[in-house]
């Protein structure tokens, strides 16, 4: 079975070939390119990854990322980004996604009603098309919703049961104001000590079309690796949505300094020790095999 | 005070829980409900805010500190319908933990999944739940496994859907009444397919063990718990 990294960032110095945004965490000259990506995964026998953009939603900055699943076919898949004021956005996911591997799109917010007591209608949500264009089209929707908009995703995700919903970061919703960048240049979410997803993102396990990732342990814990004092999510997490239904990730680059690439591709079994091995084995690759569509590696 | 019959005593230690109807009615329950919608209301927005700061659950929502709020909320915790039960159980050794005067969204999946509160290990943990409005069935009932309080119960697994688990027995109720239950069993909210709230208040007791709940934790409220029954309730004393 492949063994499958579910969920990294890759990009390289902005040039007019590759533009990007920059921020103080991905300046100009900073890259952390594919090639740098593929010697870690070498080493740690990793055989293919999903690549999310990052850098900007527009065409032109998703060059770095077309150029990548161009150059490897058959070693990535791609999830691209929408404008968020896009006229049309399903004519521009069509576009984005005509070219080879970009399978999904990733999203944040779904514009609908703050107030969970509010009327809900999702023909009324502002990403209402994104989803429509998901349904006819198959893509993957790759989601890190808002804390604020994590009680609209059941109407959404019941409404589109034919779409494939992937969960980021153990299925957590960053709160306003709760995001910033740690002193090794990671990402880093605080989060109540009382997991609040396990009323919200956690019940959606009920929609069999819905995915979570086992990735930025390092962004929510207070522990260093394995990052002890979130094995109560991890177990939650497999009670809930099973051993099926969970993909191992590790969002390199930001985990490149502190606790490496190496460390990253053990922390499931160590937060997990009574998995079995096939289970160990679907979370570690299959269940994206399979619910990505990853093709077979040397086909 | 009113101890429990040995019907009830049986079905206690049986199935691990009691229905008491109209457990609070008539003018009573009116000034619970007044307090409730108008102490909801008021908190509301400012649970939002912890929402979007990602402080809070957004499928539900309690009145912060109630018993400061509104002395009904004091009033309820002894309430003579289901106290001496209480009392009873716990060989008239009953602390109150925690009041959870909640709001709960209809929402197409239910806040919580099935589960028990406290491992058998713990002091006896009993949980009192009042419907403040009415709740028909498929409108987030409260529901329970009978029998699965009892050490040798199970295993159990919380699957997919609520209605799934097996043996579990729902509670549809009226306004007013009170579901008293053993939380070493496994309990749920049903799914709410209404569009109306489910409102209810759920008051956590336990059998007194020493130094479980610091007399500061309701110093508050310490003028409403003169007598020495409420003093050791509140664990004022």
């Amino acid at each position: 079975m492949p063994r499958i990294d579910a969920h990294l960032h890759v990009f390289t110095k902005v040039s007019p070939e590759f533009p990007r945004e920059t921020t103080p965490v991905c300046p100009a000259e900073r890259e952390e390119p594919v090639e740098k990506l593929l010697a870690e995964m070498e080493r740690h026998q990793i055989d293919q990854a999903v690549l999310v953009q990052i850098g900007g939603t527009s065409l032109a900055q998703h060059r770095y990322l077309l150029h990548c699943l161009r150059a490897y076919p058959g070693r990535f898949l791609g999830i691209g980004l929408i404008p968020p004021e896009h006229p049309r956005p399903a004519d521009y996911m069509a576009e984005l996604a005509s070219y080879p591997g970009i399978i999904g799109f990733r999203l944040s917010e779904f514009g609908g009603p703050r107030d969970i007591f509010a009327k809900m209608d999702v023909r009324e949500f502002k990403t209402y098309p994104i989803w429509c264009c998901a349904a006819e089209r198959d893509y993957v929707l790759w989601l890190y919703p808002r804390a604020i908009d994590a009680h609209l995703l059941p109407y959404l995700i019941q409404e589109f049961p034919q779409v494939r919903v992937v969960l980021n970061h153990l299925g957590m919703t960053p709160g306003k104001g709760k995001f910033s960048w740690d002193e090794k240049g990671r990402p880093r979410v605080q989060v109540t000590g009382y997991n609040l997803a396990m009323h919200t993102t956690y019940r959606l396990a009920r929609f069999e079309n819905v995915t979570v990732h086992l990735s930025g342990q390092y962004a929510f814990s207070n522990a260093d690796f394995p990052y002890q004092d979130l094995a109560g999510w991890h177990r939650n997490l497999l009670n809930d949505f099973g051993a099926k239904r969970l993909m191992w990730a590790t969002d390199f680059p930001w985990i490149l300094e502190d606790p490496g690439y190496g460390a990253l591709t053990t922390v499931v079994e160590k937060l997990m020790p009574n998995l079995s091995a096939s289970a160990l084995a679907d979370i570690m690759g299959g269940n994206a095999k399979r619910f990505l569509r990853f093709p077979d590696r040397h086909s | 005070m009113i101890r429990p019959d040995a019907a009830q005593k049986a079905q206690w230690e049986a199935e691990g829980y009691l229905v008491f109807e109209n457990a609070i009615q008539g003018e009573a329950l009116k000034r619970l409900q007044t307090a409730f919608d108008y102490w909801a209301d008021a908190c509301k927005a400012e649970w939002l805010e912890r929402v979007e700061a990602g402080e809070a659950a957004a499928t539900f929502y309690d009145i912060p500190n109630p018993f400061e709020k509104d002395p009904v909320f004091i009033d309820i915790v002894d309430y003579p319908s289901y106290y001496g039960a209480l009392m009873a159980f716990t060989d008239d050794e009953l602390i109150l933990l925690a009041p959870q005067v909640r709001t709960v969204a209809p929402w197409p999946v239910s806040y919580t999944g099935w589960h028990p509160d406290v491992p058998q290990s713990s002091p006896l943990h009993i949980k009192v739940q009042i419907y403040v409005n009415d709740v028909p069935s498929g409108c987030g009932e409260f529901a329970y496994v009978p029998g699965s309080h009892k050490p040798d119960a199970g295993p159990y697994t919380r699957p997919m859907r609520q209605e799934s688990m097996p043996g579990h027995k729902t509670f549809p109720g009226k306004a007013g009444t009170a579901i008293m239950f053993n939380s070493y069993g496994w309990h749920v909210s049903m799914d709410n397919h209404s569009d109306v709230p489910r409102q209810s208040i759920i008051l956590i007791y336990e059998k007194r063990t020493p130094g479980r709940v610091s007399p500061e934790q309701f110093a508050a409220i310490s003028e409403s718990c003169q007598t020495p029954a409420r003093r050791q309730l509140f664990s004022l004393a």
